[in-house]
């Protein structure tokens, strides 16, 4: 048991130090000085020059490398090159604001997908059931980003209900902070929504032909309860794997769903120091992001093993 | 055409005017609830700022937000272009040119408590040259030693007559610092002006609060918030949902109708310093013959391309001169008229036929449009344009900007008087004439009727060799909530200018 914490812990660890190693060389490779982009066209080559040597640029790259690497081991995340700024708080407040709006996501995907997937699963020759399938269908169908769109024009411009954009701290103005959570984490959690209820559909149909579910039949239960005590528990664990993958993808989704509703996340401060290429930045950004991908991975693992004893005792 | 004719915006202002008075008329007879929201301003902008240092880093995004706002310098350009006394109470320039003497305005003090003096003014100009890299620091150059007299009294005196000098004084370069307010320039600056910075989150949002410690008079607004959004869709958006009361340099022309047709909304259309221009590498194989340049001239429909980038918003101009500049030349504007048969009569006489060049656009919308429209030109005179779009900025300036790797590309100058620096021969375009580099210098050292004459030369003879085709001038458009007023029409420097705006 000790063995394999140690070994998962391991994997971990090497995998954020070959993730960091990999960025830093993409973005090394990648065209475009830092320099010059913080100048401008109006600024001469030597006037680029002592920017770079401002910003530390002029320094070969693997000392770039282990001065980033060793501040990150103590923790510390650095100082932007370009605006200055401590990394750190930066991408603890843009992870804040990520972390509420993909959580929200996931909670308004499952609220939408697991009576929905039930409710066409054991509907799923009549009518309703095939509307609910062809809804999650369409769904599956339209990127989030289009979907955000859509939502702003009706709800923001047309009907003037809710902002088109823009975030509140929740500290201070909670209702202002629901009004601008709204729309973006239903853009985000339709496509999340609308697979997982295929996924709990499929699974629900699967259960229901298990022997278990017709033996508890046998003893009494109506369909319905049978399904309620023993088929979802079942049905839950093929869902929860989905579940662990889409919250990974969420966070990139986030990316994407930021921009168009102009949330200061972690997936807009990234695409802003890319532009930039603001190096301590995007390299700090992007290992937590793999942190947390990682992490999920994790969580998901332990929760097989309170879901499902069998896997407990196997280990 | 659709001219900036002041006309239609005076329309706008007047009706604007005219609802704002119905609007106070109304809050009057209304509780005071109102009044203390109505000086709370949010501004949708597009480009946010990188970091809030002006020093080193380049870009319109810091000016815009807070020259004349946070910061101020000893003079400032009026909405009109004209160069008025800011932190100066006046100025005196000796007759020869050479001795600029500035009385300060008294109690005056910066953000962070410090009083404002003539030391502080020697102390902002003479750490420039070891300071700066962004914003053009050599624009002081002409500068030979800056002395305090007293308190209030500061002299500076040049090595050399220059037209340019006091004008770019009122530019990033002449802002006051305070010397214990550089510590933190990236984000926290201490100016003297009616702002303070009180919220900068990156790429998102910036607040600015107003300071009841003021030296001049209060402005109207408390707050302001500049919003910064990814693509216009989402800035008009948040305009049409309430969100923001303003939108300034809007660049979506296609959905002024939308606000134009709203009688919440208010339109200003005046001037600015954009060229949107199309580069001609001047040292590529392509171009380096004047003739194959002029063809193109020739070969591009300049009107066409502003109806399809700008719906027609904006101005033909012909050289890197907007009209607000005293040198602009409106016969340049026809140098040269739409005619693919004479650009191909010249590109015969250059020898050319079948030329193939590439054309590297950032990856802006207005480029991007405006290159397809010049693509399907060029090839009706048999001049085949291979379009890549780069990522802007960072592969965009090292591959064109740095690299000169290209044959054409399109981009918007924004700068004031940046016709000089897109002269040199080591700028982007290449284009090399050491008669016009020296015509502009003598410019700066000339009386000032001299100057105009030289300056229309200089950009005349640019047009002539047709250095780059200028292909419009953005207007300064902007869409606001229709109770404000005091919005600023033109867009004469960079700066965003606060200080007028009222509800």
């Amino acid at each position: 048991m000790l063995l394999t914490i140690a070994r998962r812990i391991g994997i971990f660890a090497a995998t954020l130090v070959a993730a960091s190693i990999i960025t830093f060389l993409m973005l090394s490779i990648l065209p475009g000085n830092a320099a010059r982009v913080a100048l401008g066209i109006e600024a001469t080559e030597a006037q680029v020059a002592a920017q770079e040597q401002l910003m530390g640029l002029d320094r070969p790259l693997y000392v770039q490398f282990f001065d980033w690497f060793g501040h990150l081991l103590i923790g510390d995340f650095g100082t932007s090159t370009v605006s200055g700024q401590e990394i750190g708080p930066q991408i603890g407040d843009a992870l804040a604001i990520t972390g509420v709006l993909v959580i929200s996501s996931v909670i308004l995907a499952l609220l939408f997908a697991i009576p929905m997937g039930i409710l066409s699963a054991v509907r799923q020759n009549k009518a309703d059931g095939v509307i609910i399938s062809g809804i999650s269908q369409i769904g599956i169908s339209i990127p989030g980003f289009l979907f955000g769109i859509l939502l702003v024009a009706l709800f923001a411009v047309k009907l003037k209900w809710l902002p088109a954009g823009g975030w509140d701290d929740p500290g201070d103005d909670f209702v202002g902070f629901l009004e601008h959570l709204i729309l973006p984490a239903i853009a985000l959690g339709s496509v999340q929504g609308a697979v997982l209820s295929r996924y709990v559909r499929s699974s629900v149909l699967e259960v229901m032909r298990e022997d278990f579910l017709r033996t508890a039949r046998a003893k009494g239960l109506t369909p319905n309860r049978a399904l309620m005590r023993h088929g979802l528990r079942n049905a839950a664990i093929p869902v929860m794997t989905v579940l662990g993958l889409q919250i990974a993808s969420l966070l990139i989704g986030a990316v994407v769903i930021e921009r168009v509703f102009a949330i200061p996340g972690l997936g807009s401060l990234l695409l802003d120091k890319v532009a930039l290429r603001d190096l301590p930045s995007i390299q700090g950004i992007v290992m937590v992001l793999v942190a947390l991908v990682l992490l999920l991975n994790l969580l998901i693992d332990i929760a097989y093993t309170i879901v499902d004893p069998r896997l407990r005792s196997a280990s | 055409m659709r001219s900036f004719t002041r006309r239609k915006s005076l329309a706008i202002t007047a009706t604007a005017m005219v609802a704002s008075l119905a609007l106070v008329g109304c809050s009057a007879a209304d509780d005071s609830s109102d009044a203390a929201a109505s000086t709370e301003l949010v501004v949708g902008l597009l480009a946010s700022p990188a970091s809030l240092d002006y020093s080193t880093t380049g870009g319109a995004a810091i000016p815009q937000a807070l020259l004349y706002n946070v910061y101020e310098g000893l003079v400032k350009i009026d909405n009109a272009g004209d160069i008025q006394p800011l932190l100066a109470e006046s100025y005196t320039v000796s007759d020869d040119g050479l001795v600029y003497t500035f009385l300060l305005h008294e109690g005056v003090t910066f953000s962070n408590g410090s009083p404002f003096t003539a030391e502080s003014v020697k102390f902002s100009l003479e750490r420039v040259a070891d300071n700066w890299t962004a914003n053009g620091p050599s624009y002081l150059d002409p500068i030979s030693s800056v002395d305090v007299v007293s308190d209030t009294e500061v002299t500076i005196t040049l090595s050399a007559p220059s037209n340019s000098w006091l004008f770019n004084m009122a530019g990033p370069v002449g802002t006051m610092f305070s010397p214990d307010g550089i510590d933190d320039l990236a984000t926290d600056p201490v100016g003297t002006g009616p702002y303070d910075v009180s919220e900068f989150t990156s790429g998102t949002s910036l607040e600015l609060t107003e300071r009841d410690d003021y030296w001049g008079e209060a402005p109207f607004m408390s707050d302001v918030t500049f919003n910064y959004y990814a693509d216009a869709t989402a800035q008009t958006n948040a305009l049409l949902g309430g969100d923001i009361d303003l939108i300034s340099a809007l660049t979506a022309y296609q959905l002024i109708g939308q606000f134009e047709s709203d009688d919440d909304f208010a339109v200003y259309e005046g001037t600015s310093t954009g060229e949107t221009t199309m580069t001609l590498n001047n040292q590529s194989d392509a171009f380096s013959d004047v003739r194959v340049r002029q063809a193109v001239m020739y070969a591009v429909d300049r009107q066409a391309v502003l109806d399809t980038v700008n719906s027609g918003y904006g101005s033909l101009i012909g050289s890197m001169v907007p009209p607000t500049d005293p040198w602009f030349d409106d016969s340049l504007v026809d140098l040269y008229p739409y005619d693919p048969a004479k650009a191909e009569a010249l590109l015969a006489e250059a020898g050319v036929s079948d030329l193939t060049v590439s054309m590297k656009l950032p990856n802006l919308p207005y480029a991007v449009d405006a290159g397809q429209v010049v693509k399907d030109q060029l090839s009706q005179v048999g001049i085949t344009a291979d379009v890549t779009t780069l990522e802007f900025p960072a592969v965009w300036l090292d591959e064109v900007f740095t690299n000169h790797d290209y044959d054409i590309s399109i981009i918007a100058h924004t700068e004031p008087r940046d016709i000089s620096a897109f002269a040199a021969p080591t700028y982007y375009a290449g284009y090399d004439n050491p008669e016009v580099m020296a015509l502009f210098a003598e410019a700066d050292a000339s009386d000032e009727a001299t100057f105009v004459e030289l300056m229309k030369e200089a950009s005349a003879t640019m047009a002539e060799e047709a250095a780059a085709d200028w292909l419009f001038l953005n207007p300064n458009v902007t869409a606001a909530d229709a109770d404000l007023t005091g919005v600023p029409l033109n867009a004469p420097t960079l700066s965003f200018d606060l200080t007028t705006i009222a509800r």
